[in-house]
């Protein structure tokens, strides 16, 4: 447990300081020999890089992604602020 | 009523190019501005920036930023400001700018803002170096964005930050990390001078909805939770009683 804690930890940190990345706004949770990955990117090819950086740090690893990219439609409704 | 449109965190790049200009076009029907509220790049690169400047350019209604951490990645914020500002949008840091719609007047008062922690769970000006240097920062901020939205005297007031003013619309994000999401001390300027609006951005996975201890309404328009491309806020000019 403490070993998949530091793991995470530096896959954290390889995905907001790798500049292929540079992604705070993803979850990262190990368990045993996979990890976990969720949250938003902005384009597709975003969802590749974070496996790839994750992939050079612990290619041990099976990433089970579940990342979206963010909607970027109009919005449907509006809100009145009183 | 004026119709405030409102995004941020879009971490624009060239592989993102486009991606919501289709949702742009004819944005004057819908709205009557665009804030941006910080964290407009990946990198703050200036080549990043001409992405942003390209999707947010030339728009039908008045665009008005201000910057986030990512911005500031490449140590280049001046950089990415002019280029901004080329491209015709109002960055703010520290400063105001006033539109006009319908023979009312908006006032936007914006800053970047910085992290610190909320009260009662937040570093102050004391000890290491750094830690002073950081918390300075932070006072320095929130001192410039009470001075901006006091120096307004418009019919309608919005504060723009990317930093958190409060930390209800960072619900989800873990409570450790909450004094690098914002600062109580971006709240109490906000307080002092009573918006109609604080927008602010960074915490992709808090909220949308919050309000100030003062009551003023606040709102987290980071893309991850608004999930389009901006989000709407009406607000009613006060009517003056005669």
């Amino acid at each position: 447990m403490t070993a998949e804690q530091y793991l995470a930890a530096r896959l954290r940190q390889a995905l907001a300081e790798d500049p292929r990345t540079t992604e705070l706004g993803v979850r990262v949770t190990v368990r045993g020999d996979h990890v976990l990955l969720s949250g938003d990117v902005a384009s597709p090819e975003r969802r590749a890089e974070l496996e790839a950086v994750i992939h050079d740090v612990a290619p041990e690893l099976t990433v089970l992604d579940d990342v979206k990219v963010v909607p970027s439609e109009a919005p449907v409704g509006r809100e009145e602020i009183r | 009523m004026i119709r405030i449109a409102a995004v941020g965190d879009v971490h624009l790049g060239e592989d993102a190019r486009g991606r919501l200009r289709p949702a742009l076009e004819q944005l004057g029907e819908r709205a009557d501005v665009l804030l941006l509220a910080g964290d407009l790049t990946r990198h703050g690169t200036v080549s990043e920036a001409r992405v942003v400047a390209d999707e947010f350019g030339g728009l039908d209604v008045p665009v008005v930023a201000v910057l986030g951490n990512h911005d500031h990645h490449d140590d280049k914020p001046d950089e990415v400001t002019a280029v901004l500002r080329d491209a015709g949008l109002t960055v703010l840091e520290g400063q105001t700018t006033t539109i006009s719609v319908d023979g009312h007047t908006l006032g936007v008062a914006g800053v970047k803002g910085f992290g610190g922690g909320f009260a009662g769970k937040c570093g102050s000006v004391f000890g290491e170096p750094e830690m002073k240097a950081f918390i300075r920062h932070t006072t320095e901020i929130a001192d410039s964005l009470r001075g901006a939205l006091g120096s307004l005297d418009t019919d309608v007031k919005v504060a723009l930050t990317h930093y958190a003013p409060i930390p209800d619309t960072l619900r989800g994000e873990p409570p450790e990390i909450y004094p690098f999401l914002g600062s109580y001390l971006l709240g109490e300027a906000i307080d002092d001078n009573a918006p109609h609006l604080a927008v602010h951005g960074h915490a992709h996975f808090g909220v949308e909805q919050g309000m100030t201890p003062g009551g003023v309404r606040v709102r987290n328009v980071a893309q991850p939770i608004i999930r389009s491309a901006y989000t709407v806020y009406c607000v009613e000019p006060a009517v003056v009683e005669v």
